[in-house]
């Protein structure tokens, strides 16, 4: 969009701005895991990691059954992110396209779901994993966290939905593409800002629970990072520059998820454009 | 079974062209065909029914027991044993003759507000920045925004400690550097209520803006380039173009996130919790806080689980004239 | 001099140890009707619950031969997190396969154990003790509701005095105080020599309960009483009152004005220490200061918190575990086999002690071990002699979950309440909490 020279520089300015500010604590995590632990608090900030240690990401990853908590962090998530997308796409275009009986009753419910407060969910989910004899298995995982994520997708979803114009798919239709293709070749690409977003507040929200991995598996073999990263504090101290680098290594995937997402839905998206 | 589902998406009703301007990808506004009636017909529900069975056995049974132990005197033994005995109404009015419920509720709603406004204000604000700016400086405040939600909050809340705590804390640093509010080093933020409270605002909003950030600004993507270039024909500066072409488009997307915000900041408990832990003297305790030391630290599931149920219905009614209008917004076209 | 515990004792360790190994394990043998025989279990396994950092590997598997070698089945260890643990455990105790054997926190005992989720192990208690051992007040009691015991002693940790020595020898102190007028006088010393705004003579939190607890109790006072199966808040007490207000003079004195409304991790207190910024902290060990300042090696002395009644020491809260077993376990009797282990004398002198250097189960084996001990380790032992419980009820659990007992000593510390003020308000919390039924 074009803009005056006043507003670019004031855009620019502020833009800057917002990447410093909200940079700073991120920047101040990575730095610190590079620091020896006795420079980890001084009075005088060091914003510079020097002198740089990479042995506390050394102990980070040496913690017992770190292997088998990444595999299962990343089997759970994903899974999550392919079916709660998948899920949550088919009831958005449904949503979107249709009108039928239920259908404002069921856009309610959806969002009042998410105003019930998260801990007071944990008993209730833990008997209810219970009685289906899901407890220590990770598929109890991933149901909860789709469940939890679904609602939010279905609601973004079918706001983007609704602004892809029929005609595009007519057109499409007319062209001899099948209803595969259309979703494929008309839908997605235009959908896929909002599958970015809904997709990476999937992944988070999988990748980040403690307190649902924590009370439903019971084997160590079978917790996510979560429980790796509450390893670093215990009864007798905090090893902060272990957890701090935990956090660090923690994090990564996230942003690996995000980058992808966003090279592979951007592409996508143009070849879409193109087609449509 | 599958072909027929998706046979039907297509299906567009004739005249459409004729009631709306086509346009083109605006997220949310044309909404489903003026003209097309309800109809019988099975696909939607086809394409609901993942969603709903999913949702009804991981989340409608859960809350159906979550409102039965409300009525139990559901605790350790309960849990542990299986055997429950019910009290009645007993957890309820317990709540409600409760001294603390009016301040708590209070400043729950105070606070949530707060927040809100300045998730939303601010993501809007960034998205509105990240159409406008070059793409490198879009790039960095994109990663900006991932690392702040990427973050655990096991990491961000320490470090917010770390940046606000006497004798280390970064920003209490920086206050002294500027040598204008006096020696800063030794000031302990958590101490009052109220700046404890924000310091608290300052990190949910931190975590927060990066979710309806990168929404909205998937939202502006979506707002066709002619609708801007012929407001600019017509002479609009920039920020009459925000108002008069952006936000109308933007609607949907925003209303939505509003409402998500409202929804989740009236629940906010980690990073009270971590900070405050409710305190000084219950300054920073809000409803989810309360629900929470009711049912873990007194392991009374069946009050909290009174309190948690009391905090849906309130924020139903609080927040339900804004859900009719994202409900309807939706099918205006 | 004023050294009260010759250091010169810890040159025997190794040898010492090795002797009450041997003759302990003599006069424990597998003497108990309760316990399996060797065979019949080799295929067996029993799951045990640890919780993180407190005990190391080596001790854990110091208990787990002498189990396998009393029962000849085997153990497999699962160690627990700290954050939740109490709806963790919970939980797992609802779960038809619960673990057998669960590490469990003293002051969390009377909970679980009210709750009926553990396995009543009074009758075995005569065979636990075989040889006369008297379990520790602080680590039984807790474990004792109603009468009947659901519990075994596993270890125990507390606090003492830990001081830079040439922060202190800079001032012109060269050895330990013994009394509290001592210390003071010390600590005034230190405080005129260091005038810098960050730092602390001795660097007490506020919101420290486990450590301002000694001041009351110090004094005569109590959290609460009991009488006639009804908990009362008796903080308000002549004796409490004395108590807190001697804290929070101390406090005010001698610990920074930032350090009024905060917890010992943020600001972190051993970093505080490591850095010189503080003379003297209160802390249960000095590992956590040495991972931050290694070279603090040689400069760190330790001493029990001297008593205002001279020739005393502060009486100190006893923290550690207890050992108990899961009601739903299909694995009753083995499971007490490994309660047996873990107690066994020649064990806790072994692996308790002698690896990871807690104080023992029983105050036979503090006697036993305590002249083993390397000189630093010594004032923790000595001021584990006069321990007081946390009150023995469910509802204590609450009183710590809820963090109303941090801002009851936080509210004193900073001055928003005076000691009787914050007392009332606390008492009243007591009276509610401790006497709430368990449903």
């Amino acid at each position: 969009m074009r803009t005056s020279r006043r507003a670019r520089m004031l855009l620019n300015g502020a833009g800057m701005l917002f990447a410093v500010v909200w940079a700073f604590p991120v920047y101040w995590m990575v730095t610190t895991a590079f620091k020896p632990q006795h420079d980890i608090l001084t009075s005088t900030p060091h914003f510079l990691p020097f002198p740089l240690t990479l042995a506390n990401f050394a102990d980070a990853v040496r913690k017992p059954h770190f292997g088998a908590y990444v595999v299962n962090s990343l089997a759970v998530t994903l899974t999550v992110v392919a079916v709660a997308t998948a899920v949550g796409f088919l009831a958005a275009l449904a949503l979107a396209r249709f009108r039928f009986v239920g259908r404002r009753a069921i856009l309610v419910t959806i969002l009042a779901i998410q105003m019930i407060p998260a801990p007071a969910l944990v008993i209730p989910l833990f008997l209810t994993m219970k009685s289906m004899h899901l407890l220590n298995n990770l598929l109890s995982l991933g149901l909860t966290y789709t469940a939890f994520v679904v609602p939010l997708t279905v609601w973004v979803l079918r706001g983007f939905a609704q602004g892809v114009p029929v005609e595009l798919e007519e057109a499409a239709r007319l062209d001899g593409a099948g209803p595969a293709q259309v979703i494929r070749h008309v839908m997605l690409p235009l959908l896929a800002p909002g599958i970015i977003a809904t997709s990476i507040f999937a992944f988070i929200t999988a990748w980040n629970d403690y307190v649902y991995a924590y009370v439903m598996m019971k084997d160590d073999a079978h917790y996510t990072l979560p429980v790796w990263l509450a390893t670093f504090s215990t009864n007798t101290g905090t090893d902060y520059a272990g957890l701090i680098a935990g956090s660090t290594l923690f994090a990564l995937p996230a942003v690996a998820f995000f980058m992808i997402a966003q090279t592979k839905l951007t592409a996508g998206m143009t070849a879409g454009a193109v087609k449509g | 079974m599958r072909n027929r589902s998706l046979n039907a998406i297509p299906t567009s009703a004739p005249g459409r062209r004729g009631t709306a301007p086509p346009r083109r990808v605006a997220p949310g506004p044309p909404g489903p065909p003026a003209a097309r009636r309800p109809r019988r017909t099975p696909q939607p529900y086809i394409l609901l029914a993942p969603a709903l069975v999913l949702l009804a056995v991981v989340v409608g049974y859960p809350l159906v027991r979550l409102g039965v132990i409300s009525t139990q005197g559901f605790g350790l033994r309960t849990l542990i044993t299986g055997r429950t005995s019910s009290v009645g109404a007993a957890n309820y009015t317990a709540i409600l003759h409760d001294a603390q419920l009016a301040p708590i509720l209070l400043r729950t709603v105070v606070f949530a507000a707060t927040l809100v406004a300045g998730t939303v204000a601010v993501g809007l604000g960034a998205a509105l920045m990240m159409v406008a700016v070059g793409r490198r400086l879009r790039s960095a405040m994109m990663l900006a925004l991932l690392g702040a939600w990427a973050m655990p909050t096991v990491a961000s809340t320490l470090v917010w400690q770390w940046l606000f705590q006497p004798t280390y804390g970064v920003v209490n640093w920086l206050l002294t550097q500027l040598r204008v509010f006096g020696d800063y080093r030794q000031h302990d933020f958590l101490a009052h209520p109220v700046s404890g409270f924000v310091v608290v605002w300052l990190l949910v909003v931190w975590i927060s803006v990066p979710f309806v950030a990168l929404t909205l600004y998937a939202g502006l993507t979506q707002i066709p380039g002619e609708y801007h270039e012929a407001a600019a024909i017509d002479g609009a500066g920039y920020w009459r173009r925000v108002r008069t072409v952006t936000l109308p488009f933007l609607r949907p997307v925003l209303m939505l996130v509003t409402v998500m915000s409202v929804i989740w900041d009236f629940n906010v408990f980690n990073q009270i919790w971590i900070l405050t832990k409710g305190g000084p003297d219950g300054g920073t305790t809000t409803i989810a806080i309360w629900s929470f030391t009711k049912a873990f630290a007194s392991q009374s599931y069946g009050q909290g689980a009174a309190i948690a149920v009391f905090s849906v219905v309130l924020l139903a009614v609080l927040a339900g004239w804004w859900v009719r209008r994202l409900v309807v917004a939706g099918e205006e076209a | 001099m004023r050294i009260r515990i010759p250091a010169g004792l810890a040159a025997g360790i190794v040898l010492a140890l090795g002797a009450t190994a041997c003759s302990s394990s003599t006069s424990s043998g597998p003497t108990g009707t309760s316990t399996p025989a060797s065979g019949g279990n080799a295929g067996k396994t029993l799951t045990v619950w640890y919780m993180d950092g407190d005990l190391s590997d080596a001790a854990v598997k110091a208990i787990n031969d002498k189990f396998t070698a009393l029962t000849g089945a085997q153990v497999k260890v699962q160690i627990q997190q700290w954050d939740g643990i109490n709806t963790k455990v919970a939980t797992a105790l609802a779960q038809d396969n619960p673990p057998d054997v669960l590490e469990i926190g003293n002051t969390d005992v009377p909970l679980f154990a009210a709750s009926g989720g553990l396995s009543d192990i009074t009758s075995a208690l005569p065979d636990l003790q075989a040889g006369g051992q008297h379990w520790l007040p602080g680590l039984e009691g807790p474990a004792t509701v109603g009468g009947k015991s659901f519990g075994a002693p596993l270890f125990a940790g507390n606090r003492a005095v830990i001081y830079n020595k040439k922060i202190w020898a800079a001032a012109g102190i060269t050895a330990p105080p013994t009394t509290f007028a001592q210390l003071t006088a010390d600590l005034d010393a230190v405080k005129a020599k260091n005038t810098a705004p960050d730092f602390s003579a001795f660097y007490f939190p506020g919101k420290y309960w486990h450590g301002a607890l000694q001041f009351v109790w110090d004094a005569g006072g109590q959290l609460a009483a009991q009488s006639g199966g009804k908990w009362t808040g008796t903080l308000e007490s002549a004796e409490a009152q004395k108590g807190l207000t001697a804290w929070k003079d101390f406090v005010g004195k001698y610990s920074s004005a930032a350090s009024r409304d905060v917890e010992t991790t943020a600001p972190d207190f051993n970093t505080l220490f490591a850095q010189g910024k503080a003379g003297a902290i209160l802390n249960s060990s000095i590992n956590s200061i040495l991972k931050v300042g290694p070279s603090l090696k040689d400069q760190i002395g330790t001493f029990p918190f001297p008593s205002a009644t001279d020739g005393r020491t502060q009486p100190v809260f006893l923290g550690g575990s207890d050992l108990a077993i899961a009601a739903k376990s299909k694995n009753q009797s083995l499971a007490l086999a490994y309660l047996k282990a873990a107690t066994d004398p020649a064990v806790q002198a072994s692996a308790i002690v002698g690896i990871d250097h807690w104080i023992p189960a029983s105050t036979e084996v503090i006697d036993q071990t305590i002249g083993s001990l390397p000189a630093t380790s010594q004032a923790f032992f000595t001021a584990a002699k006069t321990s007081v419980p946390t009150p023995a009820v469910a509802g204590w659990a609450t009183v710590e979950s809820d963090k109303s007992i941090d801002d009851f000593f936080a509210d004193i510390a900073t001055g928003r309440k005076s000691p009787a003020e914050a007392a009332k308000s606390l008492d009243a919390h007591l009276d509610q909490a401790l006497n709430a039924p368990v449903s």
